[in-house]
Formats: structure tokens, C-alpha cells, sequence
């Protein structure tokens, strides 16, 4: 399976989420092609300073990878996917506008259309993969630490919100179908879909810091011994945000590196090195 | 601008004619994350606006603690899009220039901003270096957190940028022809 990939901006800089992505994806076979000279996706900045320039940054990766020939692009930010999506959604049902900001890209020869979409990544390890390809490619039995710990999965907020057709907007469960089919056990817990003060948690780190406590609170509960997240400034807020909290600490994965441990790859191939709250591969 | 254009762009331009339909329920204010931040929750803010507020509603904080987790917007019994509401009030405050001078926000953006203008793509500590210009207080309060993170090898000191970044500031440029 071919995709245009789109790492956005906060990738390079993660806890081993390039590293997992790309082990990850070459267990699969996935073909993951970067979307060439892409561009930032304008996040929620541009929303807020400007509506047409937030579309036309959209609309330039959505052209680019249409360039390629590709029908969708997988992300693996939150962010992105529902910048992006909303790009898609606004442009593709208001023609006039889409038509003007086409008019502006056509001095790179791009235009965008409605022909690519945007999906996160987790939807296509979950539900475009057959299930039947994690238990003929993941390592059993699981190495007891990691079989007998609880996994907890952490949405966030922009992947099911607002769309709410991708799963549930509230009480969602494609991760906790994801971490089952890997072959280890989800943590029920009530914090999966609380906000982890997104950007704002750099400058108003204050106010931010009860939204992790909570969700970290509502983890420990469940007695579970690790997070899963599927988007960079989560797990960053989750994994900075809790070494100001009391220990314990849980360690916060990326799910393409739950997924590559499960796939018995080397902590090393998935760059585990780079937690800040690292992951104990013997308790 | 006076208050009559305010309300006309807010309301005819800027969907915020949705805000008729609130019954003031509070759902928007109880899902909020940062509610407590706020000097109006969202609910008290669309009373506000609807009891002729605008110029101060836009002046609020309320829509700069907005994380854009649109809690609020999958809860409203009345689907009003709140989320998107606030990112109209916050464009409008900036345009019309009444924004809250208190708020760190706006700063936060324009930082974002002047970064994908210059480099087509943005790397955090760039636009927290740009930012920390205004606020050297945060810059510091973040240098332990980027010092762990340069530790492990993932804080990058080049900043990563698309092949040529004119390309965007002319797409970005684009917004003041016709219309």
C-alpha cells in the first residue's frame, strides 16, 4: 500500500516518532512517500490570524500530493489531520475560493481538487490493515514486561473532534482496538479524550498543568504502566508535563512504537532512547 | 470600525448568527478545559454579543484560551460551532485591532507566523526564540524542558524549511488580490 506522507513541522523533533514511523512501516510494507517540499499546515495560528491564508496553506500540500498521483495523505498529528481536513472540508464545498487560491498556486503548477483526502495514520494501522496481520506478524508471546502491563490510550482532542465520523467523539475506541490487536491489554480510564493544553501549555504553563495532572491522575487509576499517543504536542505535554508531577511516572509511547515492540523490533530501531520518562524494559 | 460593523462582520460574514440559537445552557463553558482562564466562559460571551457586547466580547481573553479542542463543539445542543466562532472573534479582534493587550496568544502567533513566512515550515524553538523576544520570562521558564530535550538529541538547531520559502510568503501574499 502506497501514501503520501506528510510529517508536518513537530515530527522531526519527537520521542522516536520518525524513527517508529519508518521501522514501523517497512514491517508492514507500507510505502510511505514523503509529500515533496511540503509546507507547515498553519495549525491553529493561521486559523487565527487568517482564514484564506490558513485554506491556501492546506490547499498547497493537498496539490502537491496530487501531483504525485496520490489519493491520500496519512498523517500522524492530530494537528495536521484536522488542519488539513478542515482545509478539505471548507475548499471542497466552496468552489469560488478554492478556484482563487488555485489561482495562486498555479505558478508552481499545482492545483487542488477534491481528490486527496487526509487520514491519520492510527485509522490505517486499525481499520485499512487486515487485522489478521498483527497476530501473523507480531511476537508471541509478548515479552512478559510489555504483555502484562496496561496500556492506556490517549486521543487527544483533534482527531475525533470535531468530525466525530472517524469514531466516537466521546469515549472512542479505535486505539483500544489497536493496542488489542497488537496482543496487549488497554487500560479502561475516563482521560483519553481531555485536552493536554495543546500550545498553550508553553506559554501558560500554569494553567495547563491540572489538565495533565488529570489525565495522568485518571491513567494511574486504571493501573495502567504505559501511555500510548498518536500526536506529537501529546506526548510531548504528557512526557515534559509529568516531571514536575510525584512519581511514579509512566512512560508516554507513540503508537508506532507500541506497535514496533509488538512487532518484536529493537527499542533502538524505535528510538525509545529519546523519552524523557524512559521506559523500563525489565520490570 | 463601530459597532454596528463589528456586529454585521461577525454576524453575516462570519457565521456567528448561530449564536441566536444558544439557550444558554452552559455545556460550552462546563466542557472547557481553560474555562477558569477566561474573563467571560463562552456561554456568558454569546449572552455579551447578543445583548450588543461586541466591541468588548472582542477585547475578552476568552477566545485566546481557546486550545481549539472542540469539546465544546461536539457538546452544544444546539450545534453551534463554538470552536470556529472563537477563531472568528479572534480574527476579527486583530483586524479591527481591539485584541486584549494582556494576552500572550496573539504574540505566540505572530511569532508562528513571521517563522512559516521566513522558512516555509516552522521549527518550535525558532518560533519560541522569536516569541521570546516580548517574552524572555517564558523563553526561560522552557530552557530546562529544551535542555533535557537537546540532551536526547531532538531539539535540531538548523531551522527546517521548504525548498523556497518565497513560494509560500507569494501564496500567503495572494489573500490581497481582487477578493
Amino acid at each position: 500500500m502506497k501514501f503520501a506522507f506528510y510529517p508536518g513541522c513537530s515530527y522531526e523533533g519527537t520521542a522516536g516518532y520518525p524513527e517508529s514511523v519508518s521501522a514501523v512501516s517497512r514491517a508492514l510494507g507500507l510505502e510511505l512517500e514523503e509529500v515533496p517540499d511540503w509546507n507547515c499546515c498553519g495549525a491553529t495560528a493561521y486559523f487565527s490570524l487568517d482564514k484564506y491564508q490558513a485554506l491556501a496553506l492546506t490547499a498547497r500540500v493537498f496539490a502537491l500530493a496530487r501531483a504525485r498521483g496520490h489519493e491520500t495523505v496519512l498523517t500522524v498529528c492530530n494537528a495536521c489531520y484536522t488542519t488539513l481536513r478542515k482545509g478539505y472540508e471548507t475548499l471542497t464545498s466552496d468552489p469560488g475560493l478554492l478556484a482563487r487560491i488555485n489561482e495562486a498556486l498555479k505558478s508552481e503548477g499545482l492545483a487542488m481538487d477534491d481528490t486527496v483526502q487526509v487520514r491519520h495514520m492510527l485509522e490505517v494501522l486499525t481499520e485499512v490493515l487486515p487485522p489478521s496481520i498483527w497476530s501473523e506478524k507480531a511476537v508471541r508471546p509478548m515479552p512478559a514486561w510489555l504483555g502484562s502491563s496496561k496500556v492506556a490510550g490517549y486521543y487527544g482532542c483533534q482527531l475525533t473532534r470535531p468530525w466525530g465520523d472517524l469514531d466516537r467523539p466521546e469515549r472512542p475506541d479505535m486505539l483500544e482496538r489497536f493496542i488489542t490487536a497488537l496482543g496487549l491489554i488497554p487500560a479502561r480510564h475516563s482521560a483519553g479524550t481531555m485536552c493536554c493544553g495543546a500550545s498553550h501549555s508553553a506559554v501558560y504553563s500554569r494553567a495547563c498543568r491540572p489538565l495533565v495532572e488529570r489525565i495522568v491522575r485518571g491513567v494511574r487509576r486504571a493501573e495502567a504502566g504505559l501511555i500510548a499517543t498518536i500526536c506529537p504536542l501529546c506526548q510531548f505535554n504528557l512526557d515534559a508535563g509529568q516531571i514536575d508531577l510525584p512519581a511514579p511516572h509512566l512512560p508516554v509511547l507513540f503508537f508506532t512504537q507500541l506497535a514496533g515492540l509488538a512487532l518484536g523490533l529493537a527499542p533502538e530501531e524505535l528510538g525509545l532512547n529519546k523519552l524523557m520518562i524512559s521506559l523500563n524494559f525489565t520490570g | 470600525m463601530d459597532d454596528q460593523e463589528l456586529e454585521h462582520i461577525f454576524y453575516e460574514k462570519e457565521n456567528g448568527h448561530q449564536i441566536l440559537k444558544c439557550i444558554q445552557c452552559g455545556t460550552c463553558s462546563g466542557s472547557c478545559p481553560l474555562t477558569g482562564e477566561m474573563d467571560h466562559a463562552p456561554r456568558e460571551l454569546f449572552a455579551l454579543i447578543r445583548d450588543g457586547g461586541i466591541r468588548e466580547a472582542l477585547g475578552s481573553t476568552t477566545p485566546w484560551y481557546c486550545v481549539s479542542c472542540y469539546q465544546c463543539m461536539v457538546r452544544c445542543p444546539q450545534q453551534i460551532p463554538v470552536a470556529d466562532l472563537m477563531y472568528a472573534l479572534k480574527r476579527l479582534a486583530l483586524s479591527a485591532g481591539l485584541a486584549c493587550s494582556g494576552h500572550k496568544m496573539p504574540d505566540m502567533y505572530k511569532a508562528f507566523d513571521q517563522v512559516t513566512r521566513r522558512f516555509g515550515r516552522i521549527t518550535e524553538p525558532v518560533v519560541m526564540a522569536r516569541y521570546g523576544l516580548g517574552h524572555p520570562g517564558d523563553v526561560l521558564a522552557n530552557l530546562p524542558t529544551a535542555i533535557r530535550m537537546l540532551g536526547r538529541g531532538r531539539i535540531g538547531l538548523l531551522p527546517q524549511r521548504t525548498r523556497e520559502p518565497k513560494k509560500i510568503r507569494a501564496l500567503l501574499a495572494s489573500r490581497n488580490q481582487e477578493e
